[in-house]
């Protein structure tokens, strides 16, 4: 095979192919990355058995044919090639020959004989979303999955259609995200669990995209595809929790505060956070306040007033600022709402003109 | 060749069939491919000379099927030769022998969602786990199952509506749910509800000033189910919108089902024009399971369970524990607790032990407390129930009295007479009689009865 191609396409693909490619597996050629240069186009695949993709970029063939090197050789080669804007890659005999106008690099090439089939999803079930939308919302609610295989079903993220709207979901039973993508009418189905280690890869490989990606799914494979690309996992079996019925509807407190602030205050107060990652939020009524505070007896504390819109009960309850402060990646809006709903109840926190994201946290119990 | 094939097949687990098969394949393979293609695959079943292999994902069945069907299909082929094909399907769990190991998860200072596992579809109401596959048929719920087939195949058309009645812990909710499952996967709009949600749901339009809503909410739906209708006994207002959205829907053809645990026709204080309608489609009641039933449900829930309950230890649980599939289910789960705490295989004198303390309490007789009960009950003063007299306000207590004691607590007709007053077991018979008779007409009676024996 002998091909030429655009260095940072390649380049590109090559790396984030690397991120699927079997880790800690016992048969080696998952660790390969598999080459296939056909007609117009030289075809990347990689798979750890629970996703797999295939990129596809356009090429010069000069010679057809397959072969496949370990990945993690090839996306260090390919991430430290500068200058040149073209790539050469020809194998010859047991060897893969990288030369550009000033490098040359020689990789020994594996085996493909034992590289798998990356499957294709057969399913009635097709969605097709904008890239960007896409990766946004499952940017904005996989870090809460659980991280715990105990129960698979919430060490996934949950979508599922909610009239016109698509809705993805996860939880780790302390906190929970969840994202609407309005008005894409995704039509009916059951609901879907992706693994979260899964989707954080799927994430990585769409961002950037552009376009449209459609998704096909069956009971137990899901895939996307776009413009070059194509991606397959699989899906959880499972239930998710009834979590609708956790979502306080009524609330005694509530304050609107800017998003900026409230991150800063997050920040300082965890310098002074305990073991357990403790901060206390406390609304005051009748001095019209919202503090962020914490201590740590070892350190010292440190307490910071917040200029805010506030309305309700006094209130004063512990979190844990890790899960309050992760939240602040998936606002969409300059403030937040902070909703308090008693004590040992969970509050719920969304941006104030934005209303697809949801995020409710659970209290420290002391 | 058949013939002998089948004999092997007795003589040879599945399992054992599988394990020389992997045996064989693993001399083909390299380690590597082995342990990442054939380690966790297990064998489903043989029928009609296919062989179902689970595996864990689709990739392995993927590559399973374009790489390595032929030295799968040769390696069975050596053991057993009635082998035409191998499907391969995806499957979770792998009966690995390997008990989960739940980990212990650190003390966490931080409070949990109140999170339940069990999910209900807020569109629909329906409960995802009761399916057919589950459910066991026996004579004594055939009748109910061929309905509701004839249901699911002819929705809104062959029985509607269809209504189940029988006592509780049977599994009449497991049906309807099951149909409505079923009916829903057939891609129709099905709606569950209990008939007390209903009733929530339509006071609370009430209140609200949303009656209108109330009505197209409901109406859109291709199948309604309404759990437990006894419920709607003294809700007028309720029965009176239920009639109006049961005409609604069966006149549009729409497939309605009820459950109740017991004959509509005695649930006290429902109306007339409700109880016809719901008599002019198909009513079908779920009886106790006899012996041959509970063995077959105590089998198939044993698969749920890890542990192996001899053949004897079964029949004497089938033979003692009659009453309701709930009954059944907490025997076995007491006796899966048992096992697992003393890790030893249980005799049939520890299950004994578990069933005499965990059967239900047969009512101890005392004559004379019933007797003081169903006085006070009617107001008669102490004493006058025994006297021969043939007054109505007594003789109808009286006869009540001799009822229960013999329905409830089957005491034997002459002890009754002799008991109340020295009167010929024949009056006995003829009072339990017409009361027997009286219930199919006299909803006032059903109630009272239902008190009384509340009291009891």
């Amino acid at each position: 095979m002998k091909i030429e191609c655009v260095k940072e396409k390649l380049k590109n693909a090559v790396v984030l192919a690397d991120r699927v490619t079997g880790k800690n597996v016992s048969l080696p050629a998952l660790k390969s990355l598999v080459l296939i240069a056909k007609e117009k186009s030289i075809v990347i695949k990689a798979t750890n058995l629970e996703v797999g993709v295939e990129y596809e970029i356009p090429a010069r063939v000069h010679r057809e044919g397959v072969t496949a090197v370990p990945g993690a050789v090839f996306s260090s080669v390919m991430s430290t090639l500068y200058n040149d804007e073209v790539v050469t890659l020809e194998v010859v005999k047991d060897n893969l020959f990288i030369s550009t106008k000033h490098n040359s690099v020689v990789v020994k090439t594996e085996s493909y004989e034992d590289f798998p089939l990356i499957p294709r999803v057969q399913g009635k079930n097709k969605l097709t979303i904008p890239a960007d939308k896409l990766t946004d919302s499952i940017k904005s609610v996989w870090y809460a999955a659980s991280v715990s295989d105990i129960k698979p079903e919430i060490a996934s993220v949950f979508i599922y259609p909610d009239n016109d709207d698509l809705v993805l979901v996860s939880t780790d039973s302390f906190r929970l995200a969840e994202k609407k993508i309005l008005n894409i009418k995704p039509g009916r189905f059951d609901g879907i669990l992706i693994p979260s280690k899964n989707i954080s890869d799927i994430m990585r490989i769409l961002d950037g995209q552009s376009g449209d990606i459609q998704m096909t799914f069956n009971e137990n494979q899901i895939s996307f595809s776009g413009t070059g690309i194509y991606i397959t996992s699989r899906l959880v079996e499972g239930i998710f929790p009834d979590y609708r019925q956790i979502v306080p509807k009524e609330h005694t407190t509530e304050v609107a505060v800017l998003e900026k602030d409230f991150l800063n205050a997050l920040k300082s107060s965890t310098v002074f956070a305990d073991t357990f990652n403790q901060i206390t939020l406390s609304v005051d009524i009748a001095q019209k306040t919202f503090q962020v505070a914490s201590k740590n007896t070892n350190i010292g504390e440190t307490a910071t007033l917040l200029p805010a819109a506030i309305n309700g009960e006094d209130i004063i309850m512990n979190f844990n600022y890790k899960y309050i402060i992760e939240s602040f990646q998936s606002f969409n809006s300059d403030s937040v709402i902070i909703r308090f709903n008693g004590t040992n109840k969970p509050i719920v926190i969304s941006g104030l003109s934005d209303k697809s994201f949801l995020y409710l946290v659970m209290p420290m119990n002391r | 060749m058949r013939v002998l094939s089948k004999v092997y097949m007795q003589t040879i687990e599945p399992k054992q069939l599988w394990k020389e098969a992997l045996n064989e394949i693993e001399m083909n393979v390299s380690p590597a491919n082995f342990s990442t293609w054939f380690k966790q695959t297990h064998i489903i079943k043989e029928e009609d000379g296919v062989i179902y292999l689970g595996v864990q994902n689709t990739f392995v069945k993927e590559w399973l099927m374009v790489k390595y069907n032929k030295l799968i299909l040769k390696s069975i082929r050596n053991s057993f030769e009635g082998v035409r094909n191998v499907e391969y399907i995806i499957t979770k769990d792998v009966p690995s022998g390997e008990a989960n190991v739940q980990k212990i998860e650190p003390v966490l200072t931080n409070e949990q969602f109140p999170l339940h596992d069990l999910y209900i579809n807020k569109e629909d109401n329906l409960n995802p786990r009761y399916t057919f596959d589950s459910f066991i048929v026996g004579s004594f719920n055939d009748l109910a199952y061929a309905a509701s087939q004839a249901v699911i195949n002819k929705p809104g058309v062959a029985h509607n509506p269809f209504v189940v009645y029988g006592q509780t812990g049977l599994g009449k909710t497991h049906l309807i749910q099951s149909t409505g499952n079923q009916l829903k996967k057939n891609g129709a709009m099905v709606f569950y509800t209990s008939s007390e949600k209903f009733s929530l749901d339509y006071a609370s339009s009430v209140l609200n000033n949303q009656r209108h809503a109330f009505k197209e909410k409901y109406r859109k739906y291709d199948v309604f189910i309404m759990d437990d209708i006894q419920f709607l006994s003294k809700k007028e207002g309720t029965q009176e919108e239920l009639f109006h959205l049961f005409n609604e829907l069966y006149e549009n053809n729409k497939q309605i089902i009820f459950s109740s645990d017991k004959h509509h026709n005695y649930i006290p204080n429902v109306e007339d024009r409700l109880k016809t309608r719901f008599s002019q489609g198909i009513t079908v009641d779920i009886a106790q399971p006899d012996y041959e039933s509970r063995l077959m449900i105590l089998n198939t829930k044993l698969k749920a369970y890890s542990i192996a309950v001899p053949d004897d230890i079964l029949d004497y649980i089938a033979t003692n524990i009659t009453g309701s599939i709930r009954e059944l289910e907490g025997i076995l789960n007491t006796i899966s607790c048992h096992a697992e705490l003393h890790k030893k295989p249980l005799q049939i004198s520890d299950i004994k032990e578990i069933v005499r303390s965990n059967a239900r309490p047969k009512k101890t007789l005392d004559i004379k407390e019933v007797t003081k009960i169903v006085s006070d009950f009617y107001h008669l003063d102490d004493g006058v129930i025994y006297k021969k007299t043939r007054r109505k306000e007594i003789v109808k207590p009286r006869q009540i009295l001799m009822y229960l004691l013999r329905e409830d607590f089957g005491t034997s007709f002459p002890l009754i007479g002799q008991k109340l007053g020295g009167r010929d077991h024949t009056t006995v018979i003829h009072a339990c009689e017409k009361i027997k008779n009286d219930i199919k007409k006299d909803s006032v009676l059903v109630q009272e009865l239902e008190q009384l024996r509340t009291m009891l």
